[in-house]
């Protein structure tokens, strides 16, 4: 009997080896030929008299402001469509699901919000691209409405073109971050709540007291997904300009300075592949770092943690009585 | 039971507060909703009527403007074909793949079973488009590139997808039914094929959209991986619009976009209940 369970159990690997075999061939080994090319002056036309370089096209990175702008550009974009994008989402996560408000078809709302992620980024930068072009509907709008004499060119100014792919992405993504935020919300127990209500808090003070210390894995697990998204950002400020980050390289962003060195004339892939090294070590690290730093372990009962978490609740709640 | 009131909103506070937010909420909804609007009805617009300025209201060149798009060499049709056999053949791949792999990971006890789940936590963390270089050079090497195999068969290893396929086995009580099969004489891949494959097909179904809508939407790696022209999928058409020859045709883009983007809203128009659903449950557990 013991050695059928066991023989049934070797299925386990029989099952996941697909998995690892596509992994290994898809997956690994296309992260170790980019880590070996970038040590390489490999391009498209020399495929075979390429010769090892050491670390010569890290220091031409490092001496190129290029690859620093793109980097500071990636972190810039990043965070100033995260920091929004997470605002706005436990706000109107917290309103949804507040029982004294009750707002009426939150569903709906919610499923409007999320609508522009499922839309194809590479059309959205081209949607966006034809509503603010010089003769396009966002210049008709302005003209017409006698905001200004002369229509703008809008996609040639550094400020308006960083807006734009920060306001493109903040519009795809903060309704899919009120979904998984008012998920983590309904999975906090509601006897907290009750408890709370008893003791007189406000909605706002149960948002800053039990919600947010509850949602901390959930904010999580939306920070680093987000980050490793943000830095590979490619489709939407590609496609919004020249294909090059333009204006003045102000949406150039890693993953389209890799591709320009890709398709530069020679088609200089050791270089184009030492910048995505680079830019993979850095987004690992971050978000890996944050997962695991941050990440509170789970307890090894559900009832255990609400009993951890309850205590420092109640304290407050008796803080807050006292100075009142 | 007296419930004290202090600090706590009045009902005219409280009627003002629900006020702001409704407001609030139109001015995202319009936000979200005005762009793409506008994306369907320029569509059906003349390029003169464009240019005469905005409206909301569709009007009757839709087909004119295809016919231009089709006149100047761009095949949506064929473009819409190439993304649905790309987009279908990767959704049947991963799912089945990672509800497989999933289900091992479920019902199994195997040495380095513990290895592989946190394995798969890392994997869903890692900025896999990076390393596009290097696939790029090693698909070459391997004649690959150009087909849409380099596309679909990285597929097989879906780390969001066996995280979510697990969340759905451990969701569905299934030991006994293993037990049962098993006792009937069943055999291990059997019992996945024909009673928990089948079982699970609404969680399938919820990550295979996923999946599509994902694959559809892919631009990066085709743009990278495929170069002639019939093979495009219709995120390269799309960028291929923005080029020069259409700058002045407005409505011929406009359906150019429109074309990539209708399916998808036909699919959330019927599913987005799923969808929405699908979403809190990748990511609720960690």
């Amino acid at each position: 009997m013991r050695l059928l369970k066991l023989r049934r159990n070797h299925y386990g690997y029989v099952f996941i080896t697909p998995f690892i075999i596509a992994f290994l061939v898809f997956g690994l080994y296309p992260i170790y030929n980019t880590f070996a090319l970038s040590f390489t002056n490999t391009t498209l036309m020399n495929a075979s008299s390429a010769e090892f370089v050491g670390l010569e096209n890290f220091k031409r990175l490092f001496a190129d402001d290029f690859f620093m702008k793109g980097i500071t550009n990636t972190w810039l974009l990043w965070l100033l469509n995260f920091t929004p994008q997470i605002g706005i989402a436990l706000l109107l996560s917290a309103w949804f699901t507040n029982a004294r408000l009750k707002i009426k078809a939150v569903g709906l709302w919610r499923a409007l919000f999320y609508l522009p992620n499922l839309l194809m980024p590479a059309t959205i930068a081209a949607l966006f691209f034809s509503l603010f072009q010089f003769y396009g509907p966002a210049n008709q709008a302005i003209v017409q409405l006698g905001f200004v004499d002369e229509a703008v060119h809008f996609l040639q100014n550094v400020s308006v073109a960083r807006i734009l792919v920060i306001f493109i992405q903040w519009w795809m993504w903060f309704g899919q971050t009120v979904i998984i935020i008012m998920a983590g919300i309904a999975a906090i127990p509601v006897h907290l709540y009750e408890a709370a209500m008893v003791d007189g808090a406000t909605g706002p003070q149960m948002f800053r007291r039990i919600t947010l210390p509850l949602l901390k894995p959930i904010l999580i697990y939306v920070f680093v997904t987000s980050l490793v998204g943000g830095m590979q950002m490619f489709d939407i400020p590609f496609l919004l300009t020249d294909q090059r980050g333009g204006p003045s390289s102000s949406i150039m962003t890693n993953n389209i300075l890799m591709y320009m060195k890709f398709s530069s004339s020679k088609g200089h892939i050791g270089a184009a592949s030492s910048v995505g090294v680079l830019v993979f070590i850095m987004t690992t690290i971050c978000a890996l770092g944050i997962f695991y730093v941050l990440r509170e372990r789970r307890a090894p009962t559900q009832r255990r943690q609400e009993e951890k978490v309850l205590d420092p609740v109640q304290a407050q709640m008796a803080k807050l009585k006292a100075q009142e | 039971m007296m419930i004290r009131t202090s600090g706590q909103p009045s009902k005219l506070g409280l009627h003002l507060t629900r006020t702001f937010i409704y407001v609030l909420l139109v001015i995202l909804l319009l936000m979200t909703i005005v762009p793409i609007w506008m994306l369907i009805v320029n569509a059906t617009r003349s390029t003169t009527e464009i240019q005469q300025g905005i409206s909301f209201w569709p009007s009757t060149h839709l087909v004119e403007n295809y016919r231009f798009l089709g006149s100047r060499g761009i095949n949506l049709f064929k473009g819409f074909s190439n993304s649905m056999y790309v987009s279908i053949t990767t959704t049947l791949i991963t799912v089945y793949f990672s509800f497989l792999t999933a289900y091992a990971l479920v019902v199994y006890e195997f040495k380095g079973k513990k290895f592989f789940n946190n394995f798969i936590i890392v994997l869903v963390l890692i900025p896999a488009q990076l390393s596009i270089i290097g696939f790029y050079q090693y698909m070459s090497r391997l004649g690959l590139t150009d087909n849409y195999a380099s596309l679909i068969l990285p597929t097989i290893a879906n780390a969001a997808g066996v995280f979510f396929g697990k969340q759905y086995f451990e969701s569905m009580l299934i030991q006994d039914l293993i037990d049962a099969a098993r006792i009937d004489g069943a055999g291990e891949l059997g019992i996945f094929h024909k009673i928990m494959m089948p079982l699970a097909i609404p969680g399938a179904a919820t990550f295979g959209i996923f999946a599509f809508v994902f694959a559809w939407n892919n631009f990066f790696n085709a743009f990278i991986l495929i170069s002639s022209f019939d093979k495009y999928t219709l995120p390269m058409l799309v960028q291929t619009l923005r080029g020069d020859v259409y700058r002045t045709e407005y409505g011929a883009i406009y359906v150019g976009l429109a074309v990539s983007i209708v399916p998808i809203l036909i699919v959330y128009a019927l599913f987005s209940r799923y969808i929405v659903s699908g979403i809190a449950m990748g990511a609720v557990r960690e």
